[in-house]
């Protein structure tokens, strides 16, 4: 996001709305004697689009330019008004959980374990991304990538989390790594992202999907408990509404 | 896309906050689903949503069913909020009997989720996600407080500085709660924001803060 040096006054309206905080810095015009204009931080800028949504300029000095690559990941995983082509699925992330009921992407025994970096409201870079990628698949804990997910189809090694060195840079204000490995390993990759995450200077996000079987605890439930882990008092629930209705291994009796 | 997972509050104040999406699947249903997803939106909207959108359209707080409605295409995911647990059961017992085809998710505190399913006549839940927190340099937060509200937007598109700018204005007597949480809703694209439940969070945020130690 830029602001129109030519049509900027400087009225600080937009500043609130940036979801990365204050990355507005002053400047004089060179053109127009005592003409104030903001000069929004390039770096920090996740190109959301949210203050120009906002439509709080009152001389429509905010712009959004076209943005070359790898400037354009920028928008593509921040702004929820574009959708990722590659995942076909608007938003930052997969279908995930929300279809297990009709794909079977999550079956008995498997866990999908979710890593949303610069959740919340801090934004992350790729280098970060790719930290806790590389943790991820050097454990050689069996986590299988999200083949569609956003952050997998910019990686350039899908088997050790590599991204993309031209996009390491770049920001977000998330990136989701997504992927699956067996539930008896979920406490091995729980205690990966614990240890890296001290190792980083932004926040993540943890959740984790299982089927829950027809009678009985929630699988992963258990795990969390005798690690002592800290997990929401809400969570997310498919209905199992959707059809055609994927047959489950624990369904068929 | 987890965006309705992580939000943050106390249980009391979760007990009435239900996030209702209904997704088609690649591969699978999403060929043909627009006329699926318009027949949950318009079951959805029949039950009264605080809130109601598709991210790439927007929520009835900046446009209109309508609008929302004729943009939907094959592949949309759609959201709709609701305030209390009584439209739930209603809601569910309405799309267990008259399927849509696409899949139904409620993003809540999952013993009232399952409550709701249970007097609807539906089964368990059928798949589950939960939160394990946020973790890294977690010093970089706003408080707990802000928290509860900007989480409410998963996409993260409601600024915790908007947040501490509004209580000012209320504070200052420039705007109302109301107004302040109407505008939180239009941040919040996909429909996400529970207006009732920030309005209640509004209000508990106001004697937190003094005039200087805000934006």
């Amino acid at each position: 996001m830029k602001a129109d040096k030519d049509k900027c006054i400087a009225c600080k309206r937009c500043f609130p709305y940036c979801p990365m905080g204050r990355i507005q810095t002053y400047a004089r015009h060179d053109q127009i004697p005592g003409r104030i204009y903001i000069e929004i931080d390039q770096d920090a800028c996740t190109d959301c689009g949210m203050c120009l949504r906002a439509k709080i300029c009152p001389v429509t000095a905010l712009f959004q330019p076209e943005e070359p690559w790898p400037r354009e990941v920028r928008g593509v995983l921040s702004n929820p008004m574009i959708e990722f082509m590659g995942s076909q699925t608007p938003g930052r992330g997969t279908e995930e959980m929300k279809t297990n009921d009709v794909k079977g992407t999550f079956l008995p025994g498997e866990v999908g374990v979710g890593v949303e970096l610069g959740r919340p409201g801090v934004g992350a870079y790729f280098r970060d991304v790719e930290t806790v990628a590389m943790a991820l698949m050097k454990a050689d804990l069996g986590y299988q990538l999200a083949a569609e997910n956003p952050v997998t189809h910019f990686m350039s090694d899908k088997t050790t989390g590599k991204l993309r060195d031209d996009v390491l840079g770049e920001k977000a204000i998330s990136a989701i790594i997504e992927g699956k490995c067996k539930l008896e390993r979920l406490p091995e990759v729980i205690k990966i992202l614990k240890d890296v995450a001290k190792t980083l200077d932004t926040v993540f996000t943890v959740e984790v999907i299982t089927k829950v079987p027809p009678v009985g605890e929630v699988p992963i439930v258990p795990v969390f408990k005798e690690m002592g882990l800290w997990y929401s008092i809400n969570s997310k629930n498919n209905m199992g509404l959707g059809e055609p209705h994927f047959t489950f291994t624990d369904e068929e009796q | 896309m987890t965006h309705s997972l992580h939000r943050r509050g106390t249980r009391e104040s979760l007990s009435g906050d239900f996030v209702v999406l209904g997704c088609p699947a690649t591969g699978v249903n999403k060929k043909g689903s627009a006329s699926k997803t318009r027949k949950f939106l318009s079951i959805c909207y029949k039950h009264g949503p605080i809130n109601l959108g598709d991210m790439k359209t927007g929520n009835i707080y900046n446009t209109t069913m309508d609008d929302i409605l004729s943009r939907v295409t094959d592949g949309t995911i759609v959201e709709c909020t609701f305030d209390n647990r009584e439209k739930i059961v209603a809601l569910l017992k309405e799309l267990n009997e008259d399927r849509p085809g696409i899949s139904v998710i409620i993003s809540g505190i999952p013993d009232i989720v399952q409550q709701c399913m249970t007097e609807a006549g539906m089964g368990r839940i059928h798949s589950l996600e939960y939160s394990l927190g946020t973790w890294g340099n977690t010093e970089r937060l706003p408080d707990f407080e802000i928290l509860q509200t900007v989480t409410m937007c998963g996409h993260g598109m409601i600024a915790s500085d908007l947040v501490r700018k509004m209580v000012r204005d209320v504070k200052r007597g420039r705007r109302t709660i109301e107004d302040c949480c109407i505008e939180m809703a239009e941040c919040c694209s996909c429909g996400n924001y529970n207006v009732t439940r920030g309005k209640q969070l509004f209000k508990e945020l106001l004697p937190l803060y003094t005039l200087h130690s805000l934006y």
